[in-house]
């Protein structure tokens, strides 16, 4: 049966092999490339902390400039493969068979209906998976020589840098992948499939990615009002705000007006420093607060992503499964 | 054992019963006529009977095994509109087959794709004429050496010379190894010489279940006038009158009364008779 799927697969599974052995062939140069573009701009020491290093003038903005668009393109692909997964191998995996009613032979082969799906899944999708994944290491590890230098200069939760890093392309491929194979199961049209399946796809992931960084991760920090906090940690701040003497958030429509109203003095002239900071604390603001959640825990707010698009996957996958056994 | 029966089976699509209670028994390693015309539920009945379709009501069994929604181990099916992978060559597709069953025999496939003029195993299937690619799919069928071959429309879309051809590798496996046949047909020469059981089915219902020489020989052709059709017995099946004289197609028919020549009919005008019957009925039953 693995045969069989392997064979009916070929042209799919020669594409993935072409895309990784072409892909992984000029990552690899471009990676080399750059560093010999870094040490002979005499920047290389640079890729830890762009802001801060001494360089040649204008080597730094010299660089980003040439760089940026093979950056992006490499981002842009891991970005783009699970929809293409999605488009080209799961939206045509059962609806061409359907469409061309080859799964009448299928079915009545003594192989049974499940085994047939599953086997087809599996070489469809496994292989799929390694090259994404083995891509994305790749561009993970060409873009962590540039450092800071690179699109990593923006930091995990970055929207961009986000979608290509730890375990989120692979939730994306099994989704888009398990929403092609059921609207293709469902619709038994290919290309409908394919065209469904991609505007669907795109929708739902910025629907949903947009939903994942809940402030169930986020970590409170504060300072008193008034004191300069020292250096913030870098992370994405969820909410800012104030609280008050006994440790509670200001509701922000309140503490809108407040602030709003210690900005001028009683007798309508902008108010000083100190008094718009004495002005704070006799209106009750204690503290200065705000949620983040440190870049040191992106990898947790991506096995929320992944956890989300797996079970999205798994339910249509039990929908494919439903749509084939009532196939007649 | 018998290779197929069917208790009360219907099926039902959204609101049409393509078929319905049907009851019937089919002998063991005969070659069964499954008549009737387009759209009576004659594909209906075969995808139930391979396990592809699961009745609305009733149940089929095959060799004494109900189906469960899956094809039983001793049947094979060949599909009308033949599918087969069409990118893939003949040699790679029956490798398929194999992958796909438990028993398969690739010394029967070659056997029957070396008949007649030969199936080139390196061409790609959809380069195949239409013949050709009726005998690679029925190679594939027997490759599952079955036990009861269900066949839908074998001979559709062949040229006479391909035609008879198919109908020879079917007759040599029934002689070989007493495989039971159901094939499907709305064209009655096809079958006409091969076949020695029939079942008519009409509207979903089966009409006519029998051995041929059987149901031939319990039906009465009688011509006589216009005028007299009263001293005639028998069950009227259907009946053709001109102006001058009136043929009837009668079921466990008296003797001709003065007046009437009578005559067992042949299959051609057996099915006639019964398929324009239903056709009247139909249509007097849209007339309200």
């Amino acid at each position: 049966m693995i045969w069989a799927s392997l064979r009916l697969q070929r042209l799919q599974l020669l594409t993935l092999l072409g895309t990784l052995v072409v892909g992984a062939g000029v990552i690899v140069l471009l990676r080399s490339n750059m560093i010999d573009a870094l040490d002979s701009a005499q920047i290389a020491h640079c890729v830890r902390a762009a802001d801060q290093c001494v360089a040649p003038d204008g080597a730094v903005k010299a660089f980003r400039t040439t760089w940026s668009t093979p950056f992006e393109t490499a981002q842009l692909l891991i970005i783009g493969l699970p929809a293409l997964i999605g488009v080209f191998i799961g939206a045509p995996l059962f609806a061409l068979e359907l469409e061309q009613g080859t799964h009448v032979l299928a079915f009545t082969q003594s192989v049974s209906r499940t085994r047939w799906m599953l086997s087809k899944l599996v070489v469809a999708l496994v292989p799929a998976l390694v090259v994404l994944v083995v891509l994305q290491h790749l561009v993970g590890w060409w873009l962590d020589a540039a450092g800071s230098l690179g699109p990593l200069y923006n930091g995990p939760f970055n929207r961009v840098n986000f979608a290509i890093q730890g375990v989120s392309p692979l939730g994306y491929a099994l989704f888009a992948f398990a929403l092609g194979t059921f609207l293709g199961a469902l619709t038994r049209r290919t290309l409908a499939a394919m065209t469904a399946g991609l505007v669907a796809f795109v929708v739902v992931r910025f629907a949903v990615s947009g939903l994942v960084t809940g402030s169930v991760f986020a970590e409170r920090r504060a300072t008193a009002v008034g004191e300069v906090p020292e250096q913030r940690e870098s992370g994405l701040v969820l909410t800012t705000g104030w609280l008050d003497a006994s440790g509670q958030a200001v509701p922000s429509d309140r503490a809108s007006v407040l602030n709003q109203a210690c900005k001028t003095t009683p007798g309508g002239s902008p108010n000083t420093e100190e008094g718009y900071l004495a002005c704070l604390r006799e209106s009750g603001f204690a503290q200065n607060y705000w949620d983040v959640i440190p870049d040191s825990r992106a990898w947790q707010v991506h096995l929320v992503d992944v956890a989300v698009f797996g079970v999205l996957a798994v339910v249509l996958l039990a929908g494919t499964t439903w749509a084939l056994r009532r196939q007649s | 054992m018998t290779p197929l029966t069917a208790t009360a089976v219907g099926k039902r699509y959204r609101t049409r019963w393509a078929v319905r209670d049907c009851s019937f028994s089919l002998p063991e390693g005969k070659v069964v006529a499954l008549l009737g015309a387009n759209g009576a539920g004659k594909s209906t009945l075969l995808r139930m009977a391979a396990g592809l379709v699961r009745p609305t009501t009733g149940e089929l069994s095959v060799f004494g095994t109900p189906l469960r929604g899956r094809i039983h181990p001793d049947v094979s099916f060949l599909a009308q509109n033949r599918p087969l992978y069409r990118d893939l060559t003949v040699r790679e597709l029956v490798r398929v087959g194999a992958a796909m069953n438990d028993r398969w025999s690739a010394d029967r496939v070659r056997e029957v794709l070396a008949l007649q003029a030969g199936v080139d195993h390196d061409a790609k299937v959809r380069t195949l004429s239409a013949g050709s690619v009726t005998q690679v799919a029925i190679a594939m069928a027997l490759g599952r050496l079955p036990r009861l071959l269900l066949l839908d429309e074998p001979l559709a879309d062949l040229d006479p010379l391909a035609r008879e051809e198919t109908l020879r590798i079917i007759m040599a496996e029934v002689a070989d190894r007493g495989t039971t046949v159901v094939m499907s047909s709305h064209v009655l020469a096809d079958l006409r010489e091969v076949c020695d059981h029939m079942l008519l089915v009409d509207e979903g219902r089966v009409q006519v279940d029998g051995d041929v020489e059987e149901v031939l020989a319990r039906h009465r052709v009688l011509v006589g006038p216009v005028t007299d059709e009263s001293t005639v017995e028998g069950e009227l099946v259907s009946a053709t009158r001109t102006q001058r004289q009136s043929t009837l197609l009668l079921k466990d028919a008296g003797p001709a009364p003065e007046g009437w020549a009578g005559a067992e009919p042949d299959l051609d005008s057996l099915v006639m008779g019964y398929l324009r019957a239903s056709r009247e009925r139909r249509a007097s039953a849209q007339r309200g």
